[in-house]
């Protein structure tokens, strides 16, 4: 299996940081998701918005990666949010059950309303 | 500092320098030669040609003299032709041999010889013949004794001191040929040792030089043969040896780490051989229901597993997918698989399994890792089947195109989209909704896991749920052994034999009571159709 890349742009918004990965998130490109998240933790900016309108595929692996996400980032006082108009990633966000509780919206803005306080 | 010289100019070089020394030799050889032959033409053209002269000039006055003595004794006129002959030859003689006279000594005896010729000449033809000519023959001869004899006598030593010059430059040019032939020998001599002994160096080292790197590689390939990896290979001869050296320790590392990936997956074979076990592969049949289990993994080991349990009256179906890949996964997936069974074992109800699962699930691993899951109970007398979703795909149910509500008795299918479930592993109540429906003799209910879904074109393509509903109700004709494997076939055509994910694939075939027939359509279907027909 050819490996794959996935970029990952980070954009500060002042009160929260957008990560903005684009290619497939899947279990070879899944560590770089990752890495992103742990360090927004360890630069004490705990509240992100993950923008996944640049990402065509996700598999379990990055589903699993978002979710660590959620989990490592509210232990640290922030949240996670999803920025995301793709039908699939949606779906899958709703057959999981990932989608309840965790803000999703179709722009960074509107997710970014959803942090938790 | 090394000099990163080729192989190849290495090899160049050693001959070149062969090469060179063999125009050395050649050039002194020539040297000598010429040398030789210089000197030669020096005594031809120098001194034996003057030695020549003077003996010539000498021979000549002294001829002169003969003529005029005997012209005094008795005077004819052939003596004076033979003198006047002889006057005329010393002339030219003298012209023609000025050139071959080149120090200053020789010019200056030269002269004199000229000067006393000229006084000879002059003092025979001024006085003597005159004298004899007019009777006074004693006053001429006593005239010639007084003048010309001396005269000649001069003549004489001058000639023979001239030729001692001349035979000295014969004798310094045969010793400076002596002397050259001498320095040309110990040079030619020097020139042959110095090219036997660089051409012996380089006929033991250059090889030497070339070879012990090799020697090196052999002996470490061989240690490979032996399975020893860690025989160092330290060539510093900055040639293309070096860096075959380099390569080669290189390509030790990495048949090392290939021996440990062919260990780990030899490790990975035998973890894959206890998952296989561990899933049933021949799953029992009942009268009513026939049970097929599909399974293509994509790695040894996997996060797909199935579970199937047959009681009098119920059979009790388990499809879940852990998520991620390979080890991780595959021990998640033993996770739920044990502690469904054992739960199942004690008889526990399908929420009391849920319930354990997720607590073990979410003890045992990392909050990024769920696993989704349904779990079904058939009963196998009424048909009557229901299900908890767990976060996973939604079954499909393949009709068999017999029966009032079917259209032109052709196959149908639909995606049973029920109420759900979270995933297990992330919360602490995933929720316990329940799905149910009437199964009819022909239908199939089919569980599958995302691999079918989420399989992937070499162009980025999903396979997804469209072609997953298409292939099946095309498929629909085949028994389901037959249907399984054919999808499967699909799905690996589509993705060009590249699966990324497992496939797992279960499907109820409900063979029919005469109980379910009358069931009617209360139960069917449950959620929304998205695929109703071919």
């Amino acid at each position: 299996m050819a490996q794959q890349k996935v970029e990952i742009d980070i954009q500060d918004k002042g009160d929260y940081k957008v990560l903005v990965p684009v290619g497939d998130l899947d279990v070879y490109t899944v560590g770089s998701l990752r890495d992103a998240l742990g360090k927004m933790i360890e630069d004490d900016t705990p509240r992100v918005v993950v923008d996944l309108d640049g990402v065509p595929f996700m598999d379990s692996s990055g589903l699993g990666a978002l979710m660590g996400g959620v989990r490592r980032l509210r232990e640290a006082g922030g949240d996670l949010a999803i920025a995301c108009t793709r039908e699939q990633h949606l779906k899958l966000f709703t057959i999981t059950g990932f989608g309840e509780g965790v803000s999703i919206a179709p722009t960074v803005e509107e997710a970014a309303k959803g942090f938790r306080e | 500092m090394l000099v990163r010289l080729s192989l190849r100019w290495k090899i160049v070089g050693g001959f070149g320098l062969l090469l060179v020394l063999i125009g050395l030799l050649g050039y002194v050889t020539l040297s000598l030669f010429w040398s030789l032959r210089e000197v030669q033409r020096g005594v031809f053209n120098d001194a034996v040609p003057g030695v020549v002269a003077v003996d010539e000039i000498v021979r000549s006055y002294t001829a002169q003299s003969a003529a005029v003595r005997g012209f005094l004794l008795l005077p004819s006129d052939p003596l004076l032709e033979q003198y006047a002959a002889e006057v005329s030859n010393v002339e030219g003689v003298l012209e023609e041999s000025r050139s071959q006279f080149t120090s200053s000594r020789e010019l200056e005896l030269l002269d004199e010889l000229t000067q006393a010729g000229e006084e000879f000449q002059t003092s025979v033809e001024d006085d003597v013949v005159p004298l004899a000519e007019q009777g006074q023959r004693s006053l001429a001869q006593a005239h010639f004794s007084q003048q010309g004899a001396p005269l000649i006598l001069e003549i004489e030593r001058l000639g023979r001191e001239l030729r001692d010059l001349q035979r000295e430059v014969v004798l310094r040019t045969e010793q400076d040929l002596q002397t050259r032939s001498n320095q040309a020998l110990i040079t030619l001599v020097a020139v042959i040792i110095g090219a036997l002994g660089v051409g012996l160096l380089l006929t033991i080292l250059l090889p030497r030089r070339l070879s012990s790197g090799l020697s090196e590689l052999v002996e470490a390939a061989r240690a490979i043969g032996r399975g020893d990896f860690d025989q160092k290979v330290d060539i510093r001869s900055g040639d293309e040896v070096e860096e075959l050296g380099d390569r080669f320790t290189e390509m030790q590392g990495a048949l090392k780490r290939l021996q440990q990936l062919a260990l780990q997956d030899r490790e990975l074979e035998i973890a894959g051989a206890i998952q296989r076990n561990l899933l049933q592969r021949t799953l029992p049949n009942t009268a009513t229901v026939k049970l097929v289990p599909i399974q293509r993994q994509a790695n040894l080991v996997g996060g797909d597993w199935y579970d199937v349990d047959v009681t009098h009256s119920t059979v009790t179906v388990a499809v879940g997918d852990a998520s991620g890949k390979g080890i991780a996964a595959a021990l998640m997936a033993t996770v739920a698989l044990s502690v469904l069974r054992a739960e199942r074992g004690q008889g526990a109800s399908a929420r009391r399994i849920i319930e354990r699962a997720n607590e073990a699930l979410k003890e045992a691993t990392e909050p990024e890792s769920f696993t989704t899951l349904i779990y079904a109970t058939v009963d196998l007398v009424t048909g009557q089947a229901g299900w908890l979703n767990m976060g996973h795909p939604s079954p499909f149910m393949l009709t068999s195109g017999e029966g009032p509500e079917r259209r032109d008795g052709r196959p149908q299918g639909y995606f049973l989209e029920g109420p759900r479930n979270r995933a297990l592993g992330w919360f602490d109540e995933p929720g316990m909704a329940e799905t149910t429906i009437q199964l009819r003799p022909g239908d199939r209910l089919i569980f599958y896991t995302d691999g079918f879904l989420e399989a992937k074109s070499p162009d980025g393509v999903i396979f997804g749920e469209n072609r997953f509903a298409e292939a099946l109700i095309r498929l629909a004709p085949l028994d389901s052994n037959e249907l399984g494997e054919e999808l499967v076939r699909d799905v690996e055509r589509f993705a060009a034999g590249k699966l990324d994910d497992d496939l797992t694939m279960l499907v109820i075939e409900f063979q029919g009571a005469p109980l379910a027939q009358e069931a009617t359509d209360e139960g069917r279907p449950v959620g929304r159709v998205t695929k109703t027909e071919n």
